[in-house]
């Protein structure tokens, strides 16, 4: 580090970021040399609180973890759940589940536009995608009851069933929105302020995103081919066709680009269930005590792929229940990215990868030289760190 | 992009002017909660399954009364399904809002013969 | 009488068109500003204080003056203290010599047009002092961006200047005004719109608006070389901030438009004024919604790739057809 390089922190209050988490960035007149990420500022003991809570508790719990991937979240921990008991969900049930996970796809891609948009000081593209936003709150409440955190799923299929009534009205929503996606697709590549902006910015290689495991659009827009819904499919995806956006251009504008792109295949997803919805029951009943095991399961949430690891010891509560959330998986490249480049760019860069902090705080410790690993809990976080503090 | 401004400004801004424009509820929104006592029992069941715990008893068994915490409440509305007697619905109310703390909970006594 | 006239002078520094009705006027801009904006973007703007929010920048600016001064242990004091007073008080000396109610501005003479380049070059440099002195390091890289981002737009403005004074056959804006207003004279837009559009594009970034707001973006460097001002002084700062909107577009339209007069003549010069440096006041704001955020490297080099050619393009062609 040359004597001319100081460092910049954002974070953990900056307002380009949404929730707080650290960088401290060695900056030299305008240029990165150097990132250091520092991760725990929103970590909350979930983990250990799953533990004592039941199932059916959990189910709401999971939800919490994050606001805007509340049902992919809630999907994981569903079919963790109906796997670790083997029951096997409705088919209407699973399809009822697909459209609300598109429906919510839909709705964080058109947040994360008008949030990129803000963080290269274009205000007017964030009021106008929130406005289209407006519209998927709106169907989100007629099916679920509630805009975000939807609850929608039950062990063993979904809570509510889908009526003519709201599946006409979910299909206008979905003309309404394919008409401004339309536009946002076709006026986005043609405006040079993006465009400059975000052309050659936080670029990260293929070989890069695949060391660095990278997951979601952050993954696709270097060009590798990898979607959960396709590898391993769960729900209704199996059964219903659709693309996997990539794009060659490894940079910000790449990722709108797959953004835009995936917003086109989960209208056409959302329409195709719509259309092909099977009768019959949305639920069914499962037991109280779950038998004893293990299970993992995966989810493609809005920003990358989801696992959760459940173990099951008969009784009603998990013995343990791990998250490991798209977002920290996509931290790692973060540095990569923003080395190299312009303090300018550092919003945008980040805001590429759509950063939601909240998912990505587990607090795990591994001490290398003894081969242990423990974790703790927030209770022991505040003894800790009233210790360090009073001495 | 300047026509699609152009045109905003002869459209009607879409800000609803809260609280002078209220927003109507889509009908099975979930908002307040409401026990109705002349049909619980006091099995207890709600009280096992909320995930936040804003559900007390207030006494014993068939006799009892039932606290509700609009403080802890997450408005999940698990305990309006796993109620055996349908007791617990959940209004569309939102605006639940208050300054004072203890108007927010809310006591549901069970009719007494007088 | 001699006191006579010293006092009718004192009431014109003070109210009329002097400092209270200077500041009055930006404030109602400031809200002009801020509706339109909103209307572009589909919403509402500031609609409650006074009737239709008109009364709103000046809760703001109440507000701000109200709140706590807080003043970092580290900054270096006499310049953090000064900055703000001298940008006050620097736009309100270079507010003096537009016209405003009439041909000619309160204080004029003949080479007021230098001074006035003068005084914007020195309100950059203070922006970058004040990044400078606040020793921090968002305010640093913003006040390095206000002096990057002044050498890309000095020079187009300024030979964007000389066109309506190679015209007026004067240096001084008010003689300007007065050409343009007199029988022989014409508006300088009719025969220089190339002009009129690089002095529209040189002032959004001396206003530091966006595209051009890079000192100030808020999203990257909190608030850039505004950071660690608060208080009263940060009132003063966004005082300064609308003052400068009125000097800017009482400046085009002094030069490009003609100032505060018009073709109809019983109708006062203020009138014409407000007409005036309101399209241009709409004209910026419309630009605002249509437009992100440039990088500063791309803002200078694209000053200096297009914007000073096109000005020298300009002054040669004005030459030919004047010939």
């Amino acid at each position: 580090m040359s004597e001319t390089t100081f460092t910049v922190p954002v974070g953990p209050q900056h307002p380009a970021l949404k929730e707080p988490e650290n960088l401290m960035i060695s900056v030299d007149g305008e240029r990165v040399v150097d990132v250091k990420i520092r991760l725990g500022y929103v970590h909350r003991g979930g983990e250990k609180a799953f533990e004592a809570r039941n199932y059916t508790q959990g189910l709401y719990l999971v939800e919490r973890i994050c606001g805007i991937c509340a049902m992919a979240h809630q999907l994981c921990y569903a079919n963790n759940i109906e796997a670790l008991l083997g029951v096997t969900v409705p088919r209407r049930a699973d399809y009822i589940r697909t459209i609300i996970a598109e429906l919510e796809r839909i709705h964080s891609h058109l947040l994360w536009v008008g949030v990129a948009g803000h963080e290269i000081g274009w205000d007017t593209l964030f009021m106008y995608t929130w406005r289209d936003r407006e519209v998927v709150l709106d169907l989100m409440e007629l099916a679920t009851g509630n805009r975000v955190t939807h609850a929608t799923n039950a062990i063993g299929g979904v809570r509510r069933d889908l009526t003519p009534e709201m599946i006409s009205q979910i299909s206008k929503g979905m003309r309404h929105l394919e008409e401004r996606v339309k536009y946002y697709a076709s006026m986005i590549p043609k405006e040079r302020t993006i465009m400059k902006r975000a052309v050659g910015v936080g670029i990260l290689k293929p070989q890069d995103a695949v060391a660095l495991c990278a997951v979601g659009p952050t993954l696709r827009a270097s060009g590798i081919k990898r979607d959960v819904r396709r590898d391993d499919p769960y729900s209704a995806y199996d059964e219903i066709p659709f693309e996997v956006v990539t794009h060659d251009g490894c940079d910000v504008a790449a990722r709108v680009m797959v953004r835009v792109g995936e917003l086109f295949e989960s209208i056409k997803i959302a329409n195709y269930a719509l259309e092909h919805l099977p009768s019959g029951p949305v639920r069914v009943r499962v037991p109280i005590n779950v038998p004893a095991g293990e299970n993992v399961s995966l989810v493609e949430a809005p920003r990358g792929e989801d696992i959760h690891y459940c173990k099951s010891n008969g009784t009603d509560k998990p013995e343990r229940y791990k998250v490991r959330a798209p977002t920290l998986a996509n931290w790692a490249s973060v540095a990569t990215m923003l080395k190299g480049g312009y303090v300018a760019d550092i919003p945008i860069a980040l805001a590429a990868i759509d950063p939601c902090m909240s998912c990505t705080d587990r607090m795990t410790f591994t001490d290398v030289s003894s081969n242990k690993m423990w974790h703790w809990t927030i209770e022991d976080l505040r003894r800790h760190s009233a210790k360090w503090h009073g001495k | 992009m300047q026509n699609e401004i152009a045109k905003s400004l002869v459209k009607k801004p879409s800000t609803l002017l809260y609280p002078f424009e209220k927003y109507e509820s889509i009908p099975g929104s979930r908002g307040k909660v409401v026990f109705d006592m002349t049909k619980c029992i006091g099995c207890g069941l709600c009280i096992r399954d909320c995930p936040a715990f804003a559900i007390e008893m207030v006494g014993k068994g068939i006799t009892c009364d039932m606290k509700w915490y609009a403080t802890r409440c997450v408005f999940c509305g698990q305990c309006v399904e796993v109620c055996p007697r349908a007791a617990i619905t959940q209004e569309t109310n939102y605006d639940l809002a208050s300054g004072d703390k203890s108007s927010l909970i809310f006591e549901y006594k069970r009719p007494r013969p007088s | 009488m001699a006191w006579e006239v010293a006092v009718y002078n004192l009431l014109s520094v003070l109210v009329y068109p002097g400092i209270i009705f200077l500041v009055a006027l930006a404030l109602f801009y400031q809200w002009v500003d801020r509706r339109f904006f909103a209307k572009l973007q589909n919403r509402y703007g500031p609609i409650y204080t006074g009737p239709g929010g008109v009364l709103q920048p000046l809760a703001d600016l109440i507000k701000l003056l109200a709140k706590e001064d807080i003043e970092p242990a580290a900054v270096d004091k006499p310049l953090f203290k000064a900055v703000p007073i001298l940008l006050l008080t620097l736009t309100l000396t270079a507010l003096f010599m537009i016209p405003i109610t009439g041909p000619s501005a309160l204080v004029w003479f003949e080479g007021d047009l230098i001074f006035i380049i003068f005084i914007l070059s020195l309100i950059a440099i203070l922006a970058f002092l004040g990044g400078w002195g606040s020793t921090n390091m968002f305010s640093t890289i913003g006040g390095m961006r206000a002096a990057l981002q002044s050498l890309g737009y000095e020079v187009p403005m300024a030979v964007s200047f000389i066109g309506p004074a190679i015209m007026a056959g004067s240096l001084s804006i008010s003689k300007i005004v007065e050409w343009q207003s007199s029988t022989a004279g014409y508006w300088t837009i009719l025969l220089n719109p190339l002009g009129f559009g690089i002095v529209i594009v040189a002032f959004l970034a001396e206003l530091e608006r966006i595209p051009f707001d890079i000192p100030e973006a808020e999203t990257e460097i909190v608030a850039g070389w505004q950071t660690e001002f608060s208080g009263r002084k940060l009132a003063l700062i966004r005082l300064t901030f609308d003052l400068e909107l009125i000097l800017a577009s009482g400046l085009i339209a002094a030069l490009y438009l003609g100032g505060p007069t018009g073709p109809i003549p019983l109708i006062p010069g203020i009138v014409w004024y407000i007409i005036k440096t309101l399209i241009i006041v709409l004209i910026f704001a419309n630009l605002r919604a249509l437009f992100a955020r440039f990088r500063i490297d791309q803002m200078v080099s694209g000053s200096w790739k297009y914007l000073v050619p096109l000005a020298i393009v300009q002054i040669v062609i004005l030459e030919l057809l004047l010939r």
